[in-house]
């Protein structure tokens, strides 16, 4: 049951994640259209701005999918609202400790701080003790955040039904239901508190060599396997809780009987908890002193993780959706864009996964491309069919009626058109992470200065989306219900 | 005994099993024994001594700066390592048939030695008309051994130097890129003349003693890469996330009979 104090929590999130994602996706432009040459940035100013763009990012999609499930969960558990402030004070706390780093103390080793460059200080000497304190504080929140969501849906459920076991058999009708969003909620939470305790060691072995002054060193390749398996997973367990949402939200807002949990949906979500977690080592192709069969793990682990979540999940949707009548409507059309935008980043992040393309596309735009794909046109939109769901749910509305083609339009136009100037530099062996490209790579110029506009549109759209849902959101806190 | 009961010594076992293996695997995974010496004075410029060649005196950067060069400091009279050194390596080039631009220049560390001294060495090896090779001596022997960080001992009882095996790479501006102390296999040659002619190579950092937590371990004795502790510690995550739920699944259990109560 929703409770008054978890829709001003959540309402107060949605403020919170909707403004930075509006300046971090300016930083994003202003990088774009200096690597257009358009204007003129330091390096240290491009990459302090890379840095931050791309850690906030991350935590505020996850953020969102972590608070997206803590509001669903409260149909189904009591879910604690003190939990969910704490999450949200102590978050705002560390992302103003990693923006002061970046911005301020203008700490620019990007947002996989791959060791040892936080050591090699081109910087203030306070920025990295202050970036891997934010990240840790963060790491830490929502480490048990994660673990207090867990812990409600352990209260009602056992470990089998929370993932679902007795849905297996497909013969005998299961005594007690699981819905799909608990197992989806289940396994990615699982995922996200593997990944948290993997940062906290990861931050532990990076403060052990600081505060060691070199009585302590990292090896490079366990620093890089715990910042990949860290970073990779978390990003891939943010998306998963959007897609908790879409099973939850999409037929109620479409009409449409609510999802069941079959038993190749039970199977296919039980099998991406471990594929998942295998995935990362396509991050380590390069790595020539690990061991052949870790990078076909890597592999093999990249095309099976996609099978169970996204093929179950896409038959879902198609089910759904063809040969019903359904009533569209921004919720339930974001849902279905972001599942298309997911998919296609899905397949570029497969192309680029399989080792005989890595050799070509390791570290072009290639890779921003795929991952700005399932972020921008997957992740975000799960995340934004929910904040409209959600805002409708703090005004007392069921009337989704109010749809306007315009905004779709423009975040269809801003979206992809930014991300084929992306692909196409990528399959153009124009290299990512560079502030500006020599004379050479002149295609890059004219690539990113089409992208900073194309998300110029995206960043609209955006804008439009904000002002719709501050009215909604600022409204929670005037009620007295 | 209860099954509430048998869970709870179940899970202590678990974990205190857990504690143990790792304790044990850290404290043997870890043995290695290195010589740290090859990556002493990496990046840094040798010292431009004067040389004397068969030309007349010149500074060493006139050889360095035409070619990469390979330097080996050897003695005439020595009865030790040089002759197998300078041998093994004309034949790791032979063999090789290297078309990378390149010299050999071997200089005597002993003041003893005379430029003719070095003519009749590199005839012993039927060198002394390959161009690629160039024997000389220099009077700057001290501030010459000294950059490249080599220690070689006068032996009074053997009348003989007590020295390292050591090549040194230099590339064309005079920097160590690479040493390789020991007669090795013709792979380390390989990479040497790759780091010399400012090749990328690949690398990876050797462990070191501060090192406590390396993915792999390079055993010398079986010239293989062993895993090693680092990957183990990959693992906790995992471990501790599987004792954080066994955890959570025994509150939730706990607080159900409580609400069935």
């Amino acid at each position: 049951m929703t409770t008054l104090s978890l829709k001003k929590t959540t309402s107060a999130w949605i403020i919170t994640i909707l403004v930075l994602f509006i300046i971090a996706i300016s930083f994003g432009i202003t990088m774009r259209f200096n690597q257009g040459r358009d204007i003129n940035l330091n390096p240290d100013t491009f990459y302090s701005i890379m840095t931050v763009h791309g850690v906030t990012m991350i935590g505020i999609w996850s953020c969102a999918g972590m608070m997206a499930v803590n509001y669903l969960l409260s149909r189904y558990v009591k879910t604690s609202v003190k939990l969910n402030v704490f999450a949200y004070a102590f978050t705002v706390v560390g992302v103003l400790m990693i923006w002061a780093s970046t911005l301020i103390g203008k700490f620019h080793a990007g947002w996989t701080f791959l060791y040892p460059l936080p050591f090699r200080v081109a910087w203030a000497k306070w920025g990295t003790p202050l970036f891997l304190w934010g990240l840790t504080l963060l790491a830490v929140v929502w480490l048990v955040w994660a673990i207090g969501m867990v812990a409600q849906i352990l209260r009602n459920y056992s470990l089998s039904e929370s993932l679902a076991f007795q849905h297996l058999s497909r013969t005998k009708t299961p005594a007690k239901e699981t819905p799909p969003f608990i197992l989806i909620s289940f396994v990615s939470l699982i995922g996200i508190i593997i990944c948290l305790v993997t940062a906290a060691i990861l931050m532990a072995l990076l403060f052990a060599e600081y505060y060691s002054n070199g009585g302590f060193v990292n090896d490079p390749l366990l620093v890089k396997n715990l910042t990949y398996f860290f970073g990779h997973t978390i990003a891939n367990e943010a998306l998963y809780l959007g897609l908790a949402t879409l099973y939850e939200i999409m037929p109620e807002v479409s009409g449409r009987p609510k999802f069941k949990t079959t038993w190749y949906v039970a199977l296919g979500w039980q099998l991406s908890l471990f594929f998942i977690l295998t995935a990362f080592f396509h991050h380590l192709y390069m790595d020539f002193v690990q061991p052949i069969s870790f990078q076909i793990i890597g592999q093999m682990a990249s095309y099976l993780a996609s099978i169970p979540s996204a093929v179950v999940t896409v038959l879902s949707v198609i089910f759904l959706v063809f040969g019903n009548k359904i009533k569209w409507n921004i919720v339930n059309g974001l849902f279905f864009l972001g599942v298309t935008g997911w998919i296609i980043g899905g397949i570029g992040a497969l192309i680029d996964a399989t080792i005989s393309n890595n050799i070509v596309l390791h570290n072009t735009l290639w890779v921003p491309a795929h991952f700005h794909t399932y972020n921008a046109m997957g992740n975000v939109l799960f995340s934004l069919a929910f904040f409209f769901w959600v805002g409708n749910e703090f005004v007392d509305s069921k009337d989704y009626s109010k749809f306007n083609k315009l905004l779709l339009a423009l975040l269809i136009i801003g979206g992809f058109g930014f991300v084929i100037m992306f692909y196409i530099g990528g399959a153009n062996s124009i290299p990512r992470r560079y502030s500006v490209y020599p004379k050479e790579l002149n295609l890059g110029d004219i690539l990113a200065t089409l992208g900073g506009a194309f998300a110029s549109v995206y960043l609209l759209a955006i804008l439009w989306i904000f002002i719709d849902l501050m009215k909604k959101c600022i409204k929670v806190f005037s009620s007295a219900r | 005994m209860d099954i509430y009961r048998f869970n709870e010594k179940m899970y202590k076992s678990i974990f205190i099993c857990t504690i143990v293996l790792l304790s044990n695997y850290i404290s043997f995974a870890q043995e290695s024994n290195y010589n740290y010496d090859e990556e002493k004075d990496i990046y840094k410029v040798i010292s431009n001594v004067t040389i004397e060649t068969e030309q007349g005196n010149q500074k060493l950067s006139t050889i360095y700066e035409t070619s990469p060069t390979i330097l080996v400091l050897i003695y005439t009279r020595c009865y030790g390592i040089c002759n197998p050194l300078i041998s093994n390596l004309s034949e790791q080039i032979q063999q090789l048939d290297i078309k990378k631009d390149f010299r050999v220049l071997v200089v005597s560390f002993d003041a003893a030695d005379r430029l003719s001294d070095m003519e009749r060495y590199a005839q012993q090896f039927d060198l002394q008309n390959d161009a690629r090779w160039i024997f000389v001596t220099t009077k700057q022997i001290k501030p010459l051994i000294e950059s490249v960080n080599f220690n070689p001992k006068w032996d009074s009882t053997i009348q003989q130097f007590d020295h390292n095996a050591l090549l040194v790479g230099l590339n064309t501006n005079g920097y160590i890129t690479k040493k390789i102390i020991g007669i090795r296999g013709s792979n380390e040659l390989q990479a040497m003349l790759k780091e010399i002619n400012n090749e990328f190579i690949v690398s990876y950092p050797l462990p070191r003693k501060n090192m406590l937590f390396s993915c792999f371990t390079y055993n010398p004795t079986t010239g293989k890469s062993e895993l090693s502790i680092g990957l183990l510690v990959m693992l906790a995550p995992a471990l501790i996330t599987f004792i954080i739920v066994l955890s959570l699944i025994k509150l939730g259990k706990k607080q159900r009979k409580t609400l069935v109560k």
